[in-house]
C-alpha cells in the first residue's frame, strides 16, 4: 500500500525472491526487537512466503497465519530495505490470501463482521457517531450542516472511544475559533475500510469506500480532513485505487497539514506554552504518507514550546504498538512495544509526548502509566487548542 | 528429537525452545541463499543455559549450529542436517564499560552498532565496523573475525578481543584472557576462538579493548572515469605516508545500485569511486591529510573530489557504503559475494582479472570493498533458478579464488569460510595446515557436534 521502492509492481513471488536475507530489517522491526525471535521478523515472514511456494512448508495453517498477524504493518522494514523489497506489500497480499483461505484469526474475523454489520469497529449504532459533541460548551458549527467546504472525517476511534473524544472535540473548537467552514458527517460516516483491508478483506472494504466518497461529495465538500492517520492514509492512497480512478476529485488532508498552513500565516495569536515536548511520528502519517513536517511546524509555531527529537524519528520512527490490528490479535505484544517507545521519549527528557493519532495517544498513555512515568501524552490538536487560549 | 525438545524445555524453559514448522523455517537461513531446516531452535539467556544445552546435545551427539543475527555471507550459520540452532541474540547485555582500563565486557548477542553507540556516550571507541553493524552481533563478529572499512587503520575484530567466555563441546565453561594488556601465560586461547565460526566452542561473553574516540574526521568522495586509475590511486595515497581510517572503492554497478536505493545524487557515468576518511585528535592534521589525499586523487586521474561538508553528508555517504551489498538485489535475484584479499600493490591487477572473468562468462561481477587493505568483494549477480547461470557461477567462484591465490592473497578477509569457501581451503592453506587445524578441532570437539561440516575441508 505504501509506495513500493521499485517502479514496476512485482508479483508476490518476485517480491519475495528479491530478499537477500541481509537482516537489516530486524534492526528496525518493533515486533522482532520486542521478542528477539527471528520468527517475528520481516525477513522470516518473507522466507515463510517462499517456503510455501517452494514446498518446504505445507499449505498455510493457523500457526503460519499468526506469523503474519503478529505484525504492526508499520512499514519500517520496507523503508529500510536496501534491496527494495516492499515487505509491507508482501504482508498485505499474504493477509489477503489467508483471509481467502479462511485463516483470519477469529478475533479479527469478528472485527470484520462487526464493521460489515454496524459500519464501525465498535459495534455501536452508527447514528451515535457524534456523541462526543454532546457536552461541548457550544454545539460545533459543523453539526447538522448539509453543505460545507471541508468534511471532517472523524474516524471510528475518535467517534466511539470516550478516551479519544478530546481529539474531535479539540479540532471542532479550533475550526470554530478560526472560522473554518466545515461539516460533520455523523451517521453517514462509515468506517474508512482500513481495518478490513489490512485483514485482507479488500472486497468488503470497497463498499465502505464507495459510500464514504459519495457521502462527502453529496455535501459539496472540496476537502476531507481527518485526525486519524490511518483514515488519512487509506483515503489518500487506497481510495483512488479501489475506485479505479487517478484522482478522487477531493483534496485529502490530515488535520496537521490543514492547521500548519493556517497557523503559519501569523494571523492567529498563540499563547505561550512553556513545555519540553517530543513528537512521535505515527506510522500511517509519517513513514507511510510522508507527513513529517506539518506537525513539527505547528509545534514550532507555539511560543515557549521546546521540541526535542527522539533518536528514532521521522522515517525511522518506532511504532506506538497500535498498528496493524496487533492490539486486537496480541495485546501483550502490542503493550510491550508501546512501553519501549514511551521509554525512548523519557530518555530524551520530554515532559510531554505529542502525537497526531488517537491510536498512538491511547497506546502510549497506557504505556506511560505502565512504566510509571510522569509523561503527558497529547494529540497535536489538543496542544493547538491550549495555545489558542 | 521430540524427546530432545522436551529435555531442552526442562533444562532452560519452554519459552526458549522452538520446534514448530514455521520456527524451523525462520531459523533455516543466513545472509546467503542457502537453506536447511534445523530440528529445533534454542534461545538461551545465560552462559549456564548454553552449557546445559550443550551438555544435552553432547550426550546424544546432536549437532549445534550457533548464530547471532544470521547475517553471515559464507553459509556459516546454515543449520546442518539434524542440528539444533542455538541463537545467542537474547544474551544482549553490556555487562560493563570500564573507562579506566578502556574495556567493555559484553554478552555475545550485543548488536555491534549498539556497543559502538554505548561506548561513544562515554567518549570511547570500538573501531571494528562491519557493514552489517546493525544486523550482526559481537559474538558473530568474533566468530568470523569480522572486519570493516576502518580495519585499514584500526585492525580487525580480533585485534580488540582481550578475553572470552566459551562453552566447550562437553559443556564445560572456559575463561580466556583478562584485562591485563600483557599476558603470555600458556597458549593464546583467545585468538584460537577468534574466527573459529562456532566449530571449536560457543562464545558467550567477550572482554573487548576500546580506544579513545577520535575527535575529528573528514570524508572525501573521489570520482574516477577509469577503474584502473582508482585502483592505482589507493596505493599512491598509502605510499605518500597517509594512513586514512578508511579507503573504500566501489565500481560503477555498485554506484548505480546505491543510487537507485538511496537517491544521493551519485554520478552514474564514472567507472569507480573512492571514499576516503581521515580521523584523529588533531583537527589540522586530519584536514591536511584529507587534502593531500584529495590532491593525490586529482593527480591520478580523478574527475572530481568532494569533501563532505558536514556530519549529515558524511553519515549519508557511509549509509550508502553499507548498503552496497544488499542493494545489489536490485539488479538480479541472487548474488554471491566473495571476500578475497590480495597484497594491496596487486589491487589493480586483481580488479582487472575479476572483470575479465565476468566478461568471459557473461555474468556481471560488481567489485567494491576495502581497497586500502587489499580486501575486495567481487559479487557475482545471477538468477539461481537458471541452471546454466548457476553452473557458470560455480566455475567463476573457483577462478576468482585462484586470482587471489595467484597474486599472493587468500579466500577471505572478513566473512569467514562457512561452507561457501570450504572446497578451496586446502588449496589456500596446504595439507600441513589443514592437518594441524583438524587436530585442534578433534581435541576440542571430539564428537564433531559444533557446527559440523563448516570451515575445514
Amino acid at each position: 500500500m505504501s509506495e513500493p521502492h521499485v517502479e514496476e509492481v512485482r508479483s508476490l513471488e518476485e517480491e519475495a525472491l528479491h530478499c537477500v536475507r541481509c537482516g537489516l530489517c530486524l534492526s528496525v522491526c518493533p515486533a522482532y526487537r520486542n521478542s528477539l525471535n527471528e520468527t517475528d521478523s520481516p525477513r522470516a515472514r518473507v522466507a515463510l512466503v517462499r517456503a510455501v511456494r517452494e514446498g518446504i512448508l505445507d499449505a498455510p495453517d493457523d500457526a503460519y497465519a499468526s506469523a503474519f498477524f503478529r505484525c504492526l504493518l508499520c512499514g519500517a522494514c520496507s523503508f529500510v530495505c536496501p534491496s527494495g523489497v516492499a515487505v509491507d506489500r508482501i504482508l498485505e497480499l499474504t493477509r489477503g490470501e489467508l483471509a481467502g483461505r479462511g485463516l483470519l484469526p477469529p478475533v479479527l474475523s469478528e472485527l470484520d463482521a462487526r464493521i460489515a454489520q454496524y459500519r464501525n469497529i465498535s459495534a455501536e449504532e452508527n447514528e451515535g457517531r457524534l456523541i462526543w459533541a454532546a457536552n461541548l460548551p457550544q454545539p460545533p458549527s459543523g453539526l447538522g450542516k448539509e453543505e460545507a467546504e471541508v468534511a471532517y472525517f472523524v474516524g471510528c476511534v475518535g467517534s466511539f472511544f470516550p478516551r479519544s473524544y478530546k481529539i474531535p472535540q479539540s479540532l471542532v473548537q479550533i475550526f470554530d475559533r478560526l472560522g473554518v467552514d466545515y461539516a460533520l458527517l455523523g451517521g453517514t460516516e462509515w468506517c474508512c475500510g482500513y481495518p478490513l483491508f489490512i485483514n485482507g478483506e479488500v472486497e468488503r472494504a470497497r463498499e465502505l469506500i464507495e459510500h464514504n466518497v459519495a457521502a462527502v461529495k453529496a455535501m459539496g465538500a472540496k476537502k476531507v480532513v481527518t485526525t486519524c492517520p490511518s483514515c488519512f492514509h487509506f483515503w489518500k492512497h487506497a481510495y483512488p485505487a479501489a475506485l479505479g480512478v487517478e484522482e478522487l476529485g477531493l483534496e485529502v488532508q490530515h488535520a496537521t497539514e490543514f492547521l500548519a498552513d493556517l497557523l503559519e500565516t501569523g494571523q492567529v495569536p498563540l499563547r505561550e506554552i512553556a513545555e519540553t515536548v517530543t513528537y512521535h511520528d505515527p506510522c500511517d502519517l509519517g513513514r507511510k504518507s510522508g507527513v513529517f513536517e506539518a506537525p513539527r511546524r505547528i509545534l514550532r509555531a507555539i511560543p515557549g514550546l521546546r521540541l526535542i527529537e527522539m533518536a528514532e524519528n521521522r522515517q525511522g520512527s518506532h511504532c506506538c504498538g497500535g498498528g496493524g490490528n496487533l492490539e486486537s490479535f496480541a495485546p501483550e505484544v502490542s503493550q510491550s512495544i508501546s512501553r519501549r517507545r514511551i521509554r525512548q521519549a523519557a530518555e530524551v527528557g520530554a515532559e510531554t509526548l505529542v502525537s497526531a493519532c488517537q491510536q498512538c495517544e491511547r497506546t502510549l498513555s497506557n504505556a506511560a502509566r505502565a512504566e510509571r512515568l510522569r509523561m503527558k501524552v497529547k494529540d497535536v490538536v489538543e496542544v493547538v487548542l491550549e495555545a489558542l487560549g | 528429537m521430540r524427546e530432545m525438545v522436551g529435555l531442552l524445555e526442562e533444562a532452560i524453559g519452554a519459552g526458549k525452545v522452538l520446534a514448530s514448522p514455521i520456527d524451523r523455517v525462520a531459523y533455516s537461513f543466513d545472509g546467503t541463499f542457502e537453506q536447511n531446516l534445523p530440528e529445533a531452535v534454542v534461545l538461551p539467556e545465560t552462559t549456564a543455559e548454553v552449557a546445559a544445552v550443550v551438555q544435552l546435545a553432547a550426550e546424544r551427539g546432536v549437532p549445534i549450529v550457533t548464530r547471532g543475527m544470521a547475517s553471515g555471507l559464507a553459509g556459516g550459520a546454515i543449520p546442518t542436517p539434524g542440528s539444533i540452532v542455538l541463537s545467542l541474540i537474547r544474551m544482549n547485555r553490556i555487562l560493563e564499560i570500564d573507562r579506566e582500563n578502556m574495556t567493555a565486557t559484553v554478552e555475545a548477542g550485543v548488536i555491534t552498532s549498539d556497543l559502538e553507540a554505548a561506548v561513544a556516550k562515554v567518549g570511547l571507541f570500538y573501531p571494528p565496523d562491519p557493514s552489517s553493524n546493525k544486523q550482526s552481533t559481537i559474538g558473530g563478529n568474533i566468530a568470523c573475525n569480522a572486519g570493516g572499512p576502518r580495519c585499514l587503520k584500526y585492525g580487525v575484530t580480533g585485534d580488540y578481543v582481550m578475553g572470552l567466555t566459551v562453552v566447550l563441546a562437553d559443556g564445560r565453561v572456559l575463561e580466556t584472557g583478562g584485562k591485563a594488556i600483557k599476558n603470555v601465560v600458556g597458549y593464546d586461547l583467545t585468538s584460537l576462538f577468534v574466527g573459529s565460526e562456532g566449530t571449536l566452542g560457543i562464545i558467550t561473553t567477550a572482554l573487548l579493548r576500546l580506544l579513545a574516540q577520535p575527535r575529528f574526521a573528514r570524508t572525501a568522495l573521489a570520482e574516477f572515469a577509469s577503474l584502473d586509475d582508482a585502483a592505482r590511486t589507493v596505493n599512491a595515497i598509502l605510499a605518500a605516508g597517509i594512513v586514512p581510517a578508511t579507503l573504500e572503492m566501489m565500481d560503477e554497478t555498485a554506484i548505480a545500485c546505491i543510487e537507485e536505493a538511496m537517491h544521493l545524487g551519485l554520478p552514474l557515468d564514472v567507472e569507480a569511486m573512492l571514499i576516503i576518511e581521515t580521523d584523529g585528535s588533531d583537527e589540522e592534521a586530519v584536514v591536511r591529510e584529507i587534502e593531500e589525499a584529495a590532491a593525490i586523487c586529482a593527480a591520478n586521474g580523478a574527475r572530481q573530489v568532494k569533501v563532505a561538508r558536514d556530519e549529515a553528508e558524511r553519515a549519508s555517504l557511509w549509509r550508502a557504503r553499507r548498503s552496497v551489498s544488499p542493494s545489489l538485489a536490485r539488479k538480479a535475484p541472487n548474488k554471491l559475494g566473495e571476500d578475497i584479499t590480495v597484497p594491496r600493490s596487486a589491487i589493480p591487477q586483481a580488479v582487472r582479472r575479476v572483470k575479465e572473468i565476468s566478461a568471459r562468462y557473461g555474468l556481471p561481477v560488481v567489485v567494491f570493498g576495502h581497497a586500502g587493505d587489499g580486501n575486495l568483494h567481487p559479487n557475482i549477480l545471477f538468477d539461481r533458478r537458471d541452471a546454466e547461470q548457476w553452473a557458470k557461477v560455480e566455475r567463476m567462484v573457483g577462478e576468482i579464488f585462484q586470482v587471489a591465490l595467484d597474486l599472493g592473497g587468500t579466500l577471505s578477509g572478513e566473512h569467514g569460510v562457512g561452507t561457501f569457501k570450504q572446497p578451496y581451503v586446502l588449496r589456500a592453506l596446504g595439507p600441513v595446515s589443514v592437518d594441524v587445524q583438524w587436530a585442534i578441532k578433534r581435541a576440542l570437539d571430539p564428537q564433531n557436534i559444533l557446527n559440523p561440516g563448516k570451515v575445514l575441508p
